[in-house]
């Protein structure tokens, strides 16, 4: 009895001090918290609660704002940007920010040879893919980084990079301690090391497959943030056991749940559904080298055919919107008012098949994704949807698949795949990361007929000029020239912009999902 | 008998090497370029060949072949293509938390399955006997991941009782160091009391769920080697002789029918270590299964490898020990 008691107070003892804890449910294990050297959307989560980055997004928006930078402007022609940064914050260790450290971060991520990366090989691979090559390599976007006061840092890029802020504020790359990552070495940002940033939480504990422990920052620049003492990140990886520990109270809130539980959520009166602003496109590609695909009109047909609403209404629900544009309708500032979506009438898209000559349709290989993604969660089951549309106006659709990497690695070989599902999460809040990868010439992906990757020219112009003027009006007007162009083409049909279904409990409160995917948690309380 | 257990031994080589060819094979079987799906919908060419390089990938196949045994003789079971840790580190890090399990699943299996298998036999026929038989077969038919979601539902989510999933609450886990690595025995070295209750909590519907094939089969073998040995003339002579019924069961019968239960329960505790793929999933279980699941998952090569082979050699040398075992249960059985 006295035992029972005496364990009783221990109990009571633990409660009583409990500090604000928040939970979140992990879907997967965070690969590593080193800045730069991820693109899982897991790491990044937990990257962005321990780093700041130069630039800043408005909470559920895609437009900048201050960061570490309090102000930044390029030169007339583009090429140099100028950074300030805040003055006064301190790393999580103690040492201070300061134009050479960014300059330490920068230069770790553009140059392989620089003696404080870990890994040369495979790795660090997000710097290239946003700004066209590391150090030395011809398509290197940065020429050089410089030191121009104790807090203002230039970069010199060879070519106008209008989205130059948007993209070095994206969740990849938070400014880390030098003094931290020259202590530890290898082991930065391993389970085994450290992760030291200037952002709301600092590091205490990572255990592989179980947490990672956090705690309020002391010294964070922000006053009054954060809201809770501690986060923890708890890794659920199975989406229905992540639910029950939701219902149960083991975790507060959490991120990617099946659409198909929304129902569930909100029949439950602890819960709440979360929506995360749209920034994907799940799309139908058309391969022209396929012959009768190379025809606009089959291509306008087809997009006609398929009866987008009752697709998205059918499989997203809520969770999905579709419209004509390639972009999501966060980048509204840069998509046309021309374009609206396909009219959905079969009547006039079997004329048209007919007017291209085909009258009594053709043979099609339509191909869907085997792996579920936030775009198309359920790709088979909207394939044959599709594929009943489109028998409707006689084209004789044959699904196919394969595995992912084979999918994947397939779609590049010419001739190609002649029609596929894929769709594209963004990176940062610019147009020109869901256009270039898709459209600039040549399209690596999509090919002419005679073997050679599709090159749209004018297309291809007008992107490659939109990314690189730097006045926002000529911007915008050229890549709602690029939305109208995409739009008549069909090359690539967007079906659907899904919002991604996040969940929290009731007494969660002060959380504003990203459409960029991450968000700071400074802001979330307990009650 | 030591000559055997040498022999025994010695026996295990090749069939530890034939794990590693199969091993190896297996996965040059599954179709596509594993640096493509690690690398996913954006990976660029420069990308792909760089990670095939560090992979290993772009070698001959003899030749990779060759590099993994090779490893592995010196200890280097390869780092994770994803997370860059070795994986020897990792598999030794998980390995507790998947024996405490095993260990506890069996527990469950051995503690039920053998007094109801000895209860449905010595009833045959009756109420209990059908009962257990049939519960037994929807034990065995039953889907684990089901099994295991169902139980999270009933007794975490609607009544609260036990936690869903993990091996320690989360602000207990936050202070508390583990010493060896099971949390049972930690909670009771570190005396502390909460952490050995908090552990023990965590511990019973994963153990539950992963027991419940082991115990329909341990159920029905226990049964029907009773009903066997039950038949014998030296029960009868024991009966003739005045014993109670008692003593004949559990002294003279159960004795004897132990044998084919004990192979049972040698055999399902190796398949236990490494079958619980599905149980540590559901639970979020920090042990070496859900470790080859997202190994699986991701396509990365090392730790599907690693992991296949750790547990295959467990299950190799579990089977070992029962045969072992056998001479210490039955004189009868002789080593040559």
């Amino acid at each position: 009895m006295k035992r029972k008691i005496l364990l009783g107070l221990v109990v009571a003892l633990g409660l009583g001090l409990a500090q604000k804890t928040l939970v979140f449910g992990s879907n997967g294990e965070p690969v590593s918290l080193e800045p730069g050297n991820i693109t899982d959307g897991i790491s990044i989560y937990v990257q962005r609660q321990i780093y700041d980055t130069l630039v800043d997004f408005k909470p559920g928006s895609t437009e900048v704002t201050a960061g570490l930078a309090t102000s930044w402007f390029s030169s007339p022609d583009g090429k140099v940007w100028t950074f300030r940064l805040r003055q006064g914050v301190k790393f999580q260790d103690g040492t201070e920010l300061d134009a050479e450290a960014v300059k330490f971060n920068i230069e770790r991520w553009w140059d392989p040879k620089n003696p404080t990366r870990i890994d040369a090989a495979a790795r660090y691979e997000i710097w290239p893919e946003l700004f066209g090559g590391f150090k030395g390599d011809p398509g290197s976007i940065l020429k050089e980084i410089q030191v121009v006061d104790k807090y203002t840092v230039r970069f010199i890029l060879n070519q106008p990079f209008p989205a130059f802020p948007a993209a070095i504020g994206s969740g990849y790359f938070g400014i880390a301690s030098p003094a931290a990552i020259k202590k530890d070495g290898a082991k930065y940002g391993s389970p085994t090391g450290s992760a030291v940033g200037t952002g709301p939480f600092r590091l205490v504990e990572w255990r592989p497959g179980e947490q990672v422990v956090l705690e309020k920052n002391p010294t964070y620049w922000k006053k009054g943030f954060p809201k809770v003492d501690r986060v923890v990140f708890r890794v659920i990886k199975d989406p229905a056991a992540r639910l029950a520990a939701l219902k149960a109270g083991t975790i507060d809130f959490t991120t990617d749940i099946p659409p198909a539980n929304l129902k569930d959520l909100e029949a439950d009166r602890n819960l709440d559904a979360v929506f995360r602003p749209s920034f994907n496109v799940g799309y139908l590609a058309l391969n022209p080298s396929h012959k009768p695909l190379a025809d606009p009109r089959v291509r306008q047909a087809i997009a006609m055919a398929v009866n987008k609403k009752a697709i998205v209404q059918a499989f997203w629900g809520k969770l999905g919107l579709t419209d004509g544009h390639f972009t999501p309708p966060s980048m509204k500032a840069f998509q046309s008012p021309k374009v609206t979506d396909h009219e959905f009438n079969p009547q006039k898209a079997k004329a048209l098949l007919a007017e291209a000559g085909y009258p009594n349709g053709f043979d099609l290989e339509l191909w869907y994704m085997p792996v579920s993604r936030p775009y198309f969660p359920t790709p088979k089951e909207i394939a044959e949807a599709m594929a009943a549309d489109l028998s409707a106006i006689g084209i004789r659709v044959k699904l196919q698949t394969k595995d992912w990497a084979s999918y994947l690695a397939d779609r590049k070989k010419a001739p190609g795949f002649q029609a596929y599902m894929l769709g594209w999460t963004g990176d940062y809040g610019d147009p020109q990361n869901f256009y270039d990868p898709h459209f600039a010439c040549p399209i690596a992906d999509l090919f002419d007929g005679t073997g050679k990757p599709l090159c749209v020219k004018e297309l291809g112009d007008i992107l490659t000029k939109a990314a690189t003027t730097p006045n926002l009006e000529e911007r915008k007007r050229l890549y709602q020239q690029a939305d109208e162009l995409t739009f008549s083409l069909a090359l690539r049909i967007p079906i659907v912009h899904s919002q991604p279904l996040l969940a929290k409990r009731k007494n969660i409160t002060g959380w504003v999902p990203s459409p960029l995917g991450s968000e700071s948690f400074e802001t979330i309380e307990k009650r | 008998m030591w000559n055997y257990v040498l022999r025994r031994l010695l026996g295990l080589v090749p069939v530890l090497f034939g794990i590693t060819l199969l091993v190896f094979l297996f996965l040059q079987l599954i179709p596509g370029d594993p640096a493509q799906a690690i690398l996913g919908e954006r990976g660029t060419p420069e990308q792909l060949a760089a990670l095939r390089e560090k992979l290993g990938l772009n070698k001959p196949l003899y030749v990779q072949y060759l590099t993994f045994v090779k490893n592995i003789l010196t200890g280097d079971l390869g780092t994770s293509a994803v997370s860059t840790i070795p994986v020897a580190e990792e598999l030794k890090r998980r390995w507790p938390a998947t024996f405490e399990l095993a260990l506890a699943a069996t527990l469950v299996a051995v503690v039920l399955g053998i007094p109801v298998g000895i209860l449905a036999a010595v009833r045959k026929n009756s109420l209990v006997d059908t009962l257990s038989m049939s519960l037994s077969l929807v034990g065995v038919s039953m889907p684990v991941f089901w099994l295991g979601l169902l139980l999270v539902y009933l007794f975490a989510v609607n009544l609260h009782w036990l936690p869903t999933g993990g091996r320690l609450s989360t602000d207990l886990a936050i202070d508390f160091r583990p010493i060896s690595g099971f949390l049972i025995l930690d909670g009771i070295l570190a005396l502390k009391p909460q952490v050995l209750a908090d552990a023990l909590r965590h511990l019973i519907l994963p153990a539950l769920t992963l027991g419940t094939i082991p115990l329909a089969i341990l159920t029905r073998i226990t049964r029907s080697a009773m009903l066997e040995v039950l038949s014998q003339d030296y029960v009868r002579t024991a009966r003739a002789k005045g014993l109670g019924e008692r003593q004949v069961i559990l002294k003279h019968a159960l004795k004897n029918a132990l044998l084919p239960v004990v192979t049972i329960v040698g055999l399902q505790f190796g398949t236990l270590l490494g079958g619980a793929i599905l149980t540590e999933t559901i639970f979020s279980w920090p042990g070496i299964g859900s470790y080859i699941y997202e190994g699986i998952l991701n396509r990365d090569y090392p730790v599907v490898q690693a992991g296949v082979l750790v547990v295959a050699t467990v299950f190799v040398l579990v089977n070992l020990l029962v045969d072992l075992s056998y001479a210490l249960l039955d004189p009868r059985i002789q080593y040559r």
